[in-house]
Order: structure tokens, then sequence, then C-alpha cells
């Protein structure tokens, strides 16, 4: 019986997608991607993934929600001229296509089928025995924490965790490269509207503490840095909408050091075992818990000050432009 | 009481299937946002009952985190709005 759930869940998940691929208009295609990010966390709990299905959450309806919205203004200059413009867009996209030459089509259309049959190679056979499921949880007492997702992320796999940290930094430097860096010091007029800043200021406190609650419950179940990190950044982006740019007022030294402190705890950690004449990342056993726990704290902080300067840069990088195109 | 869980839970997921046609259709930006919530408040709700189908109480957690995560879409839209009437003007 709960296999109908699952069946309606597929092809609500596919339809979703294809649609909000195919979508003729740019609103529809944004508004189909968060429903299909509702049918993707749906999924990934029937899969028995919660860990993911929090993270989907988080990202989907948060953080990618919210830079989605403000690119959508970009696309979208006024409300009158919003209609002929998309048309004109369409046509234009439509003659380019017609007009391309059947090359990249090609190259294209075979890498990703090459990539579909190795991705359909690669989970062809099931491992019988549940993989390496058994080793994970075998090894648990000595992580230091009592869900096995956070220790294969923290402990057995901690390497990947810090490269991931240092990715989202990465694109941040990438938006930084491409002209953001002045632009984040312009004023923001603070809101007005005092129903918007009541709800602001609510939800604040709120985010904070369940992003805490997430981080800590990261230890015994579902839950952990990344989860944590995208409801503090929502925290910096609600601030930042709000005008209290709190990101952009802090001094440089400090900012800089949120930035870097997740990525930079790690490596000085990871440095210390090596001096210590253990392997890179390895915890000793008694002090692991701890180390973990500030390790994801750290690395929190770190994503949600990420997260929060890239919103910040794409949403005030558009304005410029904008203003320069109506002056002349 | 099982099978009156996965009832509730198929009705849900056909709501979220017929609010679609909004999204399709709507005419402004707030329509189809106003549909994304209510699809928000909806898996918020498949999310309750499967958490007592399966027994499996860490999936409030997911509902909690689509919950306080929903604001933030209203407000950026709002604010969004806001500086295009500016610009317009």
């Amino acid at each position: 019986m709960s296999v109908l759930i699952d069946i309606i869940l597929a092809i609500l998940a596919i339809y979703l997608a294809l649609q909000s691929l195919l979508a003729p208009r740019l609103s529809q295609s944004v508004f189909l991607f968060f429903a299909f990010g509702l049918a993707l966390a749906l999924a990934w709990i029937r899969l028995g993934a919660v860990d993911v299905a929090i993270t989907e959450a988080a990202i989907a309806a948060g953080f990618l929600g919210a830079l989605f919205l403000d690119a959508l203004r970009d696309f979208s200059v006024s409300d009158t001229e919003k209609q002929e413009n998309t048309k004109a867009d369409q046509s234009l996209v439509s003659a380019k296509n017609t007009n391309s030459p059947w090359l990249p089509r090609l190259a294209l259309g075979l890498g990703l089928g090459l990539f579909l049959l190795i991705s359909l190679e690669a989970v062809w056979e099931i491992p019988s025995g549940g993989g390496l499921t058994e080793l994970a949880e075998a090894m648990l007492p000595a992580s230091g924490v009592e869900h096995p997702v956070t220790a294969v992320l923290l402990n057995y796999r901690a390497y990947d965790t810090w490269l991931e940290i240092g990715v989202i930094l990465m694109g941040l430097l990438a938006i930084f490269a491409v002209g953001g860096r002045e632009l984040y010091r312009k004023p923001v007029m603070a809101v007005q509207d005092p129903l918007l800043r009541q709800v602001i200021l609510f939800f604040t406190p709120v985010l904070f503490l369940f992003g805490a609650f997430l981080l800590y419950v990261g230890k015994t179940g579902p839950g952990g840095a990344f989860q944590a990190a995208v409801l503090w950044g929502a925290i910096g982006i609600l601030l930042h909408l709000g005008g209290w740019p709190v990101f952009a007022v802090i001094p440089r030294w400090l900012r800089q050091l949120l930035l870097t402190a997740g990525l930079g705890f790690f490596l000085l950690l990871g440095f210390l075992f090596i001096a210590g004449g253990n392997a890179l990342f390895e915890y000793p056993p008694a002090y692991a818990g701890f180390l973990i726990l500030i390790v994801e704290t750290l690395a929190a902080i770190s994503i949600a000050a990420a997260l929060t300067a890239i919103f910040a840069n794409l949403n005030q990088m558009k304005e410029t432009p904008n203003e320069t195109e109506t002056t002349t | 009481m099982n099978a009156f869980f996965i009832i509730v839970i198929i009705f849900l997921l056909f709501n979220i299937a017929l609010g679609l046609y909004r999204v399709w259709r709507g005419p402004t930006v707030a329509d189809r946002l106003l549909t994304t919530q209510l699809f928000g408040t909806t898996g918020i709700a498949i999310l309750i009952v499967l958490a007592g189908y399966l027994k499996e109480l860490t999936l409030l957690n997911v509902a909690v985190t689509f919950n306080v995560l929903a604001v933030l879409l209203v407000i950026c839209l709002v604010q969004v709005w806001k500086k295009k009437k500016g610009e317009a003007q």
C-alpha cells in the first residue's frame, strides 16, 4: 500500500524536474523548481535519508529560493515590459538554436549518454550486506558521535567535508573577483515598514535557535553543520533584506576571520594531528566528540557567513547596471 | 491505522499536484509564490503524517526547517518588489 505513495512521489518528482526545465516562462520554472525541491525532500525521507532531506529542505526552500527570486528580478525589468521582453528573448533564443551547428549538440548528447551509462553501471549492482554500513557502525564508539552520517562526514571522511567548506569559500571568492567588493559597502536604507521589521526581528532568534539545535542534534541524529549553516545564513539574508547589512558593516578583519574560521581551524587541527604522529584528521578517540563539535560550529559559522556574503553581493551587484541603464 | 495514514498522505500529495495548476497559470509572481507557500504547508503536513506513519520523530525537524525558512521567500519577494517599484518611478 505504501508503494502507492512512492509511485506518486516518483511521478511528481520526475514531472516537476522536466517541467521546471521546459516551462516557457522563467517565473514558472523557478517556482516549479521549489515544488521539485519539496518532492525531492519527501523522496529522500521515503529512502530513509533524513539528513539529506533536511539539507534539501534548507537549501531548496531557503537559500536557493532567495537567490532565484533575486535573479528573477533581474530578468523582469518592469511589469509592463516584462512580457514583451520574455517573448523577444524567446524568439532570440529559438533563432539561435535553429542556427546552432549540430556538433555541440552531438557532443552534449554523447557526453550525457555516457554519463548516464556510467551512473547506471555504478548503481546496477547494489552491494549485498549494505556496503560499508556495517563497518561504519562498528567504528561508531571510537568516532566520538552517535549518528553514523555525522561520523562519516566529520570523522571517517573529514577530508571531503573540509574541501566542501573550501568549495563554498571558493564560490564567494569568484563572486568577489567578478567585482562585488566595492559595491558591497553600499549603504542600504533600513526598512520603514513596521510589520516587515517585526517579522524579521522575530525570525532572527528563531532561526538562530533552531540552527543551533540542528547543529547539536547532529551528534545523535539527523542534522549537522551544513543544515545549521543554511539556517544561520538565512538570518544574514533576512537582516540584509531588512536593510541591516550586518556583514558589510563589521570590520574587515572580523569578516575575513568569520569566513575562514571553519576552513582554517579544520586545517590547523589536521596539521596538529600530523605533528602528533597521527594521520591527517585522525581524532584521538577521547576528545573526538568535543573536537567534532567545535569543528562543526566553526564550519557552520563560516558557511553561514559565506552564504550571506554571496547573497548580499549578488543582490547589490545588479543594482549598478540597472541604474546606469536608466540614466543613459 | 496505517491505511488511514497512507490515504491522508496520498490525498495531500494530490493537493500538491492540483496546486501545480496555479503555478502554471498564475498571472503574477505573487500568485506563484503563494502556491509555493501552500506546497510548503502541505509538505509540512505530509511530513507530520509521515512521522506518525514511520514512527520517526526526527522527521519533525525537517518539517520545522521548511517552516522557519518559508518566511525567507516571502520577505525576499516583498523586498524585490519594493525595489522594482522604486526603479520604475
